[in-house]
């Protein structure tokens, strides 16, 4: 970790005692909306299956599994946070070290980050840059380095402004996805960063240790992949739960995660038999895309679709706080260490809708996820959810509206911020949506 | 049947009776900090002037930004579902409903039944909706009511920036400094208005027959900008800012002969 004495390139001089008096006040407010959205959670699904108690606890951010893993770090072991979705866990999990995100759901440290970047800047990135200026974030304070991939502006500036504080390995992704070129340009990516995780941690990657870390992270996206499926019928779990599911593998114990995982789903297919719905089969389906949202704050649109009037059941997403997490398998032919990594290079470009790829035909990739999503899931409509900022997903909508219009679904586009003063008008616009979604149905 | 339709918006309470689709009276009141007790108040103008009692209503159904808040209610209808409603009851034509409000814009694309199929709202600043003309009417020192008339007058139009209040209200006194006249600075509020308005209606397409409707409706210099920026003859019921209040009625209506069947 780099010296507090260097001269800081972004971040301003702030004393220790207002570090501490901000990140008390902030984290105080924060486990209050955390111990809310879990009630409210709880209140939408009077019968919630008993595991969801696990996921609530590994959801405080400030309980177990900081824990955890600051006893990991006393034995010895490295963390390597990230900030996107590019980074290969899978080197992290088999050089030994425990691979976090990091990026900030906070509203208040938003504020902060103001600061140091304009308004302008998505708030996702001001949220993260205002966490680790008052040493908020424990995932991110636990990390001995952090990977940031360059993907959009926000992210390209947000590693460099982390470099005050931590080592940071910056992974150039090409944003054209289907070129030779770009593929062999992020394979030299992935075998540079295979380099650079060996060093620091000191652990050499094997083929056997990578092959375990790869067969580990396929068993967690069969877990992920079985719970999604269970969201095609009738709803038996309710949107929130499954996706704060989703977002806790994030930092969860991989292992760990995938058994209780396992174990929501045994549960859900009891209930898939027994026909009990969390809600009226009739209950307009919807999907959301977009900007991520991180929890704990930044959980008011799936909360306002839930609780709507008329409400509404979010069965699918295509976020990269949500289903993109696991989504995809590292499909390997030969367990040897080139084919590995060659794998492992291939599932993180090819299979990512980001919006900051285009190619010959745009970013075809996400419009045939949403389709696929669209049929399968039965989706009825698609929130197109946008913060402030987020250049790339906002220029992209026009484009997949157009895509939806041809198979006549709707799609609202919801613009917002980090913050809770627009949750009445967000409520207005969702409440309209789902009542024409509702109408939709009825004629 | 007597259903009534209450529309409780950020500035006034608008209040509608409906007997057997027809509309007998209508009464509003200022929302002010009690937006229940001023739908209280509204309800009962229309009623007294209709001659009627509470108890002759069968269904109650509630909406605008306060809905929540309305008293009576039996059930609640999104706004930009009440527009649609009562844009295809007053001209069966319409596939577009624009509402010009106080604090909100919207726009909602909707089907020869006036269901909504698509909507449209303002981005999360008063720009393009009414309290804008109000805060450029002080900046003027013209009464609002004299902002329309006096914007017809205007020989040109000079552009300004209404991506904010704040941002416009800056701009129209570097107007005022450029000694530009009372006319043109109030065409170019409305220009640019009616330019946001605009391009908020084109992502939805405009689909004739489009139809204005709330309280800014009423203003002539709103209209003829609109009217321009669009390209399209833009049609006003008699009554544009009770088009809320009259889709609640028409879906207490529909609701209330649901529940009899």
């Amino acid at each position: 970790m780099k010296s507090e004495k260097v001269e800081k390139k972004y971040m301003p001089e702030i004393s220790r005692k207002e570090i501490d008096e901000l990140r008390n006040s902030v984290k105080t407010a924060s486990q209050k909306i955390m111990a809310e959205n879990i009630e409210r959670m709880k209140k939408a699904d009077p019968n919630r299956p008993e595991v969801m108690k696990y996921f609530d606890e590994i959801a405080n951010l400030f309980g177990q599994r900081q824990k955890e893993i600051l006893a990991e770090k006393e034995k010895g072991k490295k963390v390597i946070g990230y900030m996107c979705l590019f980074a290969p866990t899978e080197l992290i999990l088999a050089a030994d070290a425990i691979p976090v995100r990091v990026n900030s759901g906070w509203y208040d440290t938003s504020k902060l980050g103001d600061r140091v970047v304009p308004v302008e800047v998505c708030p996702v990135i001001r949220s993260t840059i205002g966490a680790k200026m008052i040493e908020l974030s424990p995932f991110l304070e636990l990390s001995d380095a952090l990977i940031s991939v360059l993907t959009c502006d926000g992210m390209t500036k947000l590693s460099e402004i982390l470099s005050d504080y931590k080592t940071i390995w910056g992974m150039d992704i090409p944003r054209v996805k289907d070129s030779s070129q770009s593929l062999r340009f992020w394979n030299d990516e992935i075998k540079h960063m295979k380099a650079q995780i060996e060093e620091f941690t000191g652990n050499k990657i094997t083929r056997k240790s990578l092959k375990a870390a790869i067969e580990q992270t396929q068993m967690a996206t069969k877990a992920f992949r079985r719970l999604q499926d269970l969201r095609k019928g009738p709803p038996v779990i309710m949107g929130r739960d499954a996706m704060l599911v989703n977002q806790t593998y994030l930092w969860d114990d991989k292992k760990r995660w995938t058994e209780k995982t396992e174990a929501l789903c045994d549960e859900l297919e009891k209930r898939v038999q027994r026909k009990e719905w969390v809600c009226s089969p009739d209950t307009p389906r919807v999907l959301v895309t977009g900007t991520p949202m991180f929890w704990p704050d930044n959980w008011k649109l799936p909360t306002l679709v839930e609780e709507a009037n008329p409400k509404g059941i979010i069965v699918a997403d295509e976020l990269c706080s949500g289903e993109r997490i696991l989504n995809d398998p590292v499909g390997v032919d030969e367990w040897s260490m080139d084919d590995m990594l060659s794998a492992i290079g291939d599932r993180y470009l090819m299979a990512s809708t980001c919006p900051c790829f285009t190619s010959k035909d745009g970013n075809e990739d996400r419009i045939n996820w949403l389709i696929n999503k669209v049929k399968e899931w039965n989706v009825q409509g698609v929130i197109y959810y946008v913060v402030r900022g987020c250049m790339l997903y906002g220029m992209e909508y026009t484009r997949i509206k157009k895509a939806l219009d041809k198979i006549n679904i709707p799609v609202y586009y919801l613009d917002t911020d980090y913050t809770r003063e627009d949750v009445g008008q967000m409520k207005t616009r969702v409440e309209a949506f789902l009542e024409m979604l509702t109408a939709r149905v009825d004629f | 049947m007597i259903t009534v339709g209450m529309d409780l918006g950020t500035q006034r309470v608008k209040a509608v009776i409906l007997k057997n689709d027809t509309v007998v009276s209508r009464g509003q009141a200022f929302s002010g900090f009690d937006p229940t007790k001023a739908a209280e108040q509204a309800v009962g103008e229309a009623l007294k002037k209709a001659n009627l009692k509470i108890s002759d209503v069968a269904y109650f159904v509630a909406t605008g930004s306060a809905m929540e808040m309305a008293p009576y209610a039996n059930s609640t209808v999104s706004m930009m579902g009440a527009d649609a409603k009562a844009g295809v009851h007053i001209f069966p034509k319409a596939r577009t409903i624009i509402d010009v409000g106080a604090e909100e814009a919207r726009a909602v694309k909707c089907d020869k039944k006036g269901v909504m199929v698509d909507f449209v709202v303002n981005e999360r600043c008063a720009a393009g909706a009414g309290a804008f003309i109000e805060a450029m009417a002080r900046a003027l020192e013209v009464k609002l009511e004299e902002m329309g008339p006096l914007s017809l007058k205007a020989e040109r139009a000079s552009p300004i920036n209404a991506s904010c209040v704040i941002f416009g209200e800056s701009d129209v006194v570097s107007l005022i400094h450029r000694q530009e006249s009372k006319p043109e600075i109030a065409r170019a509020v409305f220009d640019a208005m009616a330019d946001r308005i605009s391009s908020m209606v084109h992502r939805l397409g405009v689909n004739p027959d489009v139809v204005l409707v709330g309280g800014v409706a009423k203003d002539v210099g709103f209209v003829a900008s609109l009217k321009r920026k669009l390209g399209v003859d833009v049609l006003i019921p008699e009554f544009p800012d009770f088009a809320g209040a009259l889709g609640a009625a028409l879906a207490a209506a529909s609701r209330a002969k649901e529940g009899q069947k």
